[in-house]
This record gives structure tokens, sequence and C-alpha cells, in this order.
């Protein structure tokens, strides 16, 4: 646990040296950037392989899990949904907000449309525009770089929900169901405002809930999605370093550009899979 | 309290100091680059803003004997000025880089200077005699009235308050892409080297329009980098051989007969990773910042981030001696990777007989190993041990436990005051040190 802490750490530090060797006096380095995209890199690995070994053995003992708590739960979050509606945690405002809200309608739509995946991102990808438009979040976007970091987030929560599952679940499930309903309650409030959602898909949207509430945790552990800020803050700088520099610093920062934007869409890639045939059974 | 020299044992002490003492220290002061000439009379060193300096060393004379050759500053001038490229957008830095000495042929003085893109050839030569008595100018430089010269008269050479003068008599520019690391004269007083992160360029001193391209490792697809030339030497005696370091911790020896293209290297020194001390930062502090034939040209040195390896050309697999400079700082790679200090890239030197080489570390203290007797030592170039001929005391950094006295603690080191870049007299014991914006000069006392 440690070493994710400290490897997306020093990712964060590598991209920001990165971004400010744009800035310096003399033209970019290409030995330093070299060298800061090596750490990139290794860093990435291990935040990585933490990620998919954790996933690759809890994926499918969670989706049993799953399916228990949803059963138990049936009723519970309906109930206090007003509440909360309200109040919606400071960690949902985060990035998670964004993926979180079309992703319970994404999932809700692929139960009611039985449609396959891509479709369905399809159509999530252009909610999830207009909702991030209408969301605070602590990223400035130009409008590229939201519609690639929703992609990647919409495709990523589903992925980070179930890490987040992975790491989470198994501790609740431990620790018994006490712990489910109240994540059910804090983000079924969005699930409320995600109007196409009908009260008949309340398992799957539970199901969902519970994941994108993990999810929340786990951009809490992601510190609060400073890696992604920092990744469309370097993709949006990299549209205007291809556009000035010369092809040679701009194939290499090219090189640690993918290495960073991959860090979010790698977590889903790895991870899709066992996601998706989830998604697929229901 | 010995000293480490040429077997003996030498004693350190204080010399001189250049430079200003101000705290606040202007970046535009800070010393790039340091290089005796090959009799070791001139001293020369660069700073960012472009400017070269020469020291020469006194002759001792009868009349102060105390001032046992002290260097004194000769000529000073703008190498090199900040440019901009406007197709690129880029401005490229007049820092030094780089100063090598050719050898001397006539009365003149010749240094290659390079910064990131441009090097030049200066002329530094004395003039003490002017000519006087011209016909059609008066003293003054005027001309005179045609008709009023009734006369013709020789001019003759009168002495003059001596007058250093550098001009640039080569401009080598438009060969490199990206930027000079290294330059380095041939054996044959003919050509040099240039080398960049990605090419080396071997050119003629009379040519500046041309340059041969003898090593290229740009791969045909940019992402596809992982390593960079960060230094290159060619062979003291055979003009044929060059070596380059690489940012992955390996050096290529080339030979141009084989080929125009010395892509493919003639030997590859790499000593394996010791897989135990594997972390994020493994990779940069192998990289190489400094490479060094040694004056037999039977061995080289290389300097990485932490250590010093002397390399005997005949053996590839492995260095022939390691020399830790500061281990120490492994436990704190993170922290100087976070304020970049990591990427600092020391040089190191030889002394005029091999038996000894030095290098640069942090709170201005530099290390000097002793290759015969394997002891090593730890030096502090600093205003406080600035009195003349006072002898420089050994300093130690204390790694954990019970701090004694007089040790430093790791914790309380100083990173800003680092000295990256030093240089040996290629005949005597004396050595100067850069500090910043300070160059130190030490003898041994014995000289």
């Amino acid at each position: 646990m440690e070493y994710k802490v400290e490897a997306h750490r020093i990712m964060s530090i590598s991209l920001g040296k990165i971004y400010n060797s744009r800035v310096q006096r003399g033209g970019i380095k290409l030995h330093k950037n070299l060298l800061v995209s090596l750490v990139l890199r290794s860093a990435r690995q291990v935040y990585l392989s933490d990620y998919y070994s954790g996933v690759c053995l809890n994926t499918q003992h969670v989706e049993a899990k799953e399916w228990e708590l949803m059963d138990s739960n049936q009723e519970k979050p309906l109930t206090p949904a007003p509440e909360e509606s309200l109040s919606p945690s400071t960690d949902c405002n985060q990035n998670p907000v964004v993926p979180e809200d079309p992703e319970v309608q994404h999932t809700s739509q692929a139960v009611e449309d039985s449609t396959d995946l891509h479709s369905v991102y399809s159509k999530h990808q252009a909610e999830e525009e207009s909702s991030s438009e209408d969301s605070t979040t602590d990223v400035s976007l130009t409008s590229s770089p939201v519609t690639c970091e929703s992609q990647c987030e919409a495709k990523g929560a589903e992925v980070s929900s179930s890490d987040c599952e992975a790491d989470a679940n198994p501790a609740t499930v431990t620790e018994g169901n006490s712990q489910q309903p109240p994540k059910a309650h804090s983000c079924s409030n969005r699930k409320r405002t995600a109007e196409k959602t009908a009260s008949n898909d309340s398992p799957v949207k539970r199901t969902k809930v519970t994941s994108s509430n993990s999810s929340e945790e786990e951009a809490e552990e992601m510190d609060t999605g400073n890696v992604s800020n920092l990744i469309t803050i370097f993709g949006s700088s990299f549209s205007g370093l291809l556009t000035k520099e010369s092809s040679e610093p701009e194939a290499e920062t090219e090189d640690s550009d993918s290495g960073s934007g991959q860090i979010c869409c790698d977590q889903m890639l790895k991870n899709l899979n066992p996601w998706s045939t989830a998604i697929v059974a229901f | 309290m010995a000293g480490v020299g040429g077997g003996n044992d030498f004693q350190w002490c204080f010399s001189q100091v250049k430079g200003a003492i101000d705290e606040d220290v202007a970046e535009a002061d800070i010393i790039s680059t340091v290089e005796f000439n090959y009799s070791g009379e001139l001293l020369a060193t660069g700073d960012k803003g472009g400017r070269v300096v020469i020291f020469q060393r006194e002759q001792e004379s009868k009349n102060r004997p105390l001032s046992r050759g002290e260097y004194n500053v000769y000529s000073t001038f703008q190498s090199h000025e900040p440019e901009f490229d406007y197709l690129k957008s880029l401005e490229i830095e007049e820092k030094i880089n780089k100063i090598r000495w050719l050898p001397q042929q006539n009365a003149a003085h010749f240094l290659l200077s390079t910064n990131d893109k441009t090097i030049k050839l200066w002329k530094i030569s004395e003039r003490d005699k002017r000519a006087e008595g011209y016909n059609l100018k008066d003293e003054d430089g005027r001309l005179r009235d045609p008709f009023r010269i009734s006369t013709l008269r020789v001019p003759v050479l009168m002495p003059m308050d001596l007058m250093v003068e550098a001009s640039p008599r080569r401009i080598f520019a438009n060969a490199h892409t990206y930027h000079i690391n290294s330059i380095s004269v041939n054996s044959d007083h003919e050509t040099y080297l240039s080398a960049d992160d990605l090419r080396i360029n071997l050119w003629h001193l009379e040519i500046t329009d041309r340059s041969f391209n003898i090593v290229d490792i740009k791969p045909a697809n940019m992402e596809e980098l992982t390593e960079v030339i960060t230094a290159a030497e060619c062979h003291p005696h055979q003009c044929n051989v060059f070596v380059y370091s690489s940012s992955k911790g390996t050096i290529r020896l080339c030979d141009m007969r084989a080929a125009a293209l010395c892509d493919r290297h003639s030997k590859f020194f790499e000593e394996p990773e010791d897989p135990s001390s594997r972390s994020f930062f493994s990779e940069i502090i192998s990289s190489i910042s400094d490479v060094k034939f040694s004056h037999s040209g039977r061995y080289m040195m290389t300097r990485d981030y932490l250590s010093v390896k002397v390399w005997d050309l005949n053996m590839e697999n492995r260095p022939v001696e390691t020399y830790q400079v500061h281990e120490y700082l492994r436990s704190k790679l993170c922290s100087l990777y976070e304020n970049d200090c990591i990427f600092d890239k020391f040089e190191c030197c030889w002394n005029g007989s091999d038996s000894a080489i030095m290098t640069g570390s942090y709170n201005n203290f530099f290390r000097m190993f002793d290759r015969n007797t394997r002891r090593d030592i730890t030096l502090e170039a600093s205003r406080e041990n600035s009195k003349p001929r006072a002898t420089l005391k050994p300093r130690k950094v204390c790694t954990g436990g019970k701090r004694k006295k007089d040790e430093i603690s790791v914790d309380s080191l100083d990173f800003n005051k680092k000295i990256l870049h030093t240089a040996w007299h290629p005949k005597e014991n004396v050595i100067a040190v850069a500090a910043t914006n300070n160059l130190y000069i030490f003898q041994d006392k014995m000289n």
C-alpha cells in the first residue's frame, strides 16, 4: 500500500517536472526529460502492478459478493436518499463525481438496453460532456481534454470501481454488510438525479452504487485526483507543445504523455475484461 | 592530516579564491567549466553568462618569493551571447558548457568554447609593442592631410603596456540539433569532436561549414528513445579512437578507421547492475555525467551520481576500481529527485601522473582518491579556510549514529553548494575547484 502511495507521489512529481521543463530557459533538455520519464514509467509500473494484481485476485470474489449484498439491501437506499441529496460529500465532488453520474446512468442503460459496451460508452460520453460542464470539478479543462478525460474517467470509473471493490469489498465483506448501505446512501442521491434510472433498476443501481462509492474511496486514495489533474494539464499542454516544438522533443514528450495518459487508461484497460463480463452478465 | 598526491603524503593548502564574496549570487556568475591548458600556465573558466576568464600563473620571481605561482586574471571576454532560434521558438542559453585548450603552436593561445549549439575557436594573443610613426595617420589615428606630408619615415615598434586580445577565429555553428555536452580536441591537433544528446560530429579546425557525423543514436521513432549520449572524449594518443558515455551507464569505444559512421562500437563497457540496489532512481544514478581518459591512455574514468569508476580499456565487463563519492546519499534519492539535485552532472579529473583522481560533491566538498594507497580524503572549499597557505582540514560526513565533533550530518549538508567542476594542473599538484561563483585554487604545501 505504501508503495502505491510512494509511486503515486513520484508520478505526480515527475509529471510536474516534465511540465515545468517546457518553460525552462534553453529549451527542453532531452536527457533530463528522458530520465524523468523513466522514473515515471517505473513508478507507474509499481502503481499498476499493485492495482492489477489486486483486481485480478478479487474480481470474481467481488462479483459474487455484490449479488449477495444487492439482494439483502434491496429496500434501504431508496428512503434515505432525499436527505443526502443536498449534501454531496466533498469526496464525491472531486473527479469521481464526473464519472459517477454517467456511470450510474451508463450501467442502467446497459441493463435496460442490453446493448453492447461500445454504444453504451458513446452514449455515456455524450451525457458525460454535458454533465461535466455542469459539475464543478477542480480541474479547469478546455473542451478537448474534457472529452479525453471524461472518456478516460468514464471507462476508468468502472475500472476504478471494480478496483475499489477489490480493495474495499473484501474488507467490507469481512466486516459484514453494515458498511454497504451507508456507502449506497451517499451515492444514491446522484442516482436520483440521473433521471433515466427507473426504480425497478434498483438492484442494478445498487451494485453500481457500491462500486461507485468505492471509487470515491479510491479517488481519495489517489489524493483527490491529482494525477488525473496533472494528466489533463499535461495533455492540454502537449497540444501546444506539438505545434510549437520540433519533432524531437515533442516525440520524446509524447512518449511521456502517452505514458502518463496511460496511467488512467491502463487501469481501465487492464481491468476492463472482468468488469465488462459482469455488466454483460446483467 | 595526510593529503593525497602522487605517492607521497601531500598537504593541500589554500592558495587563492577568485570571485565575489556576496551571498547573493548572480546566476550569470556561476562557473560552468574549468580547464587548465597543456602547460598549466593558463587556467580558463567559463560561466553561465557566456563569459570566459583566463588566469595566468605568475612566474616565480625573486622579488616576490611568497607568491608561489599565483594565478591572476589574464584575459576576460564574452564568448557567447544568448540567442533565439526563431524557427523553434527556443532560447539558446549562453552558458559555456565546455572549454578545451588547443596545444600551443606559436605565441598565441587557442581554445575552443561551446554553449548548447555553437562552438567557437578563440585566439588569445598578447600585444606589447605598437607601431609608431605612420605616414598617413598621426598618433591619434586621424588621417593626416596628404599635402602636409613632406617626408617619409619608417614606422618603428615601440613597447606598450601589455594588452591581451581575444578574437574569435572560427565559429562552428548549425551542426547540432540537441544540446552540446562535450567537445574534445584530437591528438592530431587538426580535428576535434563535439557531442550532443544523440549525435557526435567530427570537425576540422580550419573548416567551419562542414562536419562529419560519426555517431548517430537517434532512433527512427523518437518514442523508442531509451538512452542519450552524455559525454565524449578523444583518446589522448590514438587519433582514431574516441569514447562516449550514455545515460544508461555504458561506455562505447569507437574506432574511426572501422567505418565512416561509428554506430557500431569496438568496445562496450558496462558493469552489470546490482539487483539488490534497484529503486525507482536506479536509472538516473547510473547515468554517466563525465568520462575522462587517463593521461597514459590506458585507463578511463567515469562519474555517475554516487561513484567514480576507473576502467581498463582492455577489460569491458567491469571497472577495475570503484570509488564511492557520497554513498550516504543513496537513502536520500527521493528527496534529491524532488529538488532536482539528482540530475547534477559532476565532473572528474586525473592528476598529471594518473595516480590520483578528484571529483566534487555537495556542501562545497570535493573528494580525492589515491589509486595506489586506496586512501581518500574529503576537503571543503570555503572562505573560512581561506588564509593564505592554510592547510585544509579533512572533512567527514556522519552517516548515522553518534556524530563526532567536526563531523557533519547528512541532513545538514547544503545541496545548493555543489562542486561540479574541478581541474588538476597537468604537471604539478595545483587544483582549481569551482564552487558556484567562486574559483578556489589549492596547492600542495611542498610546491
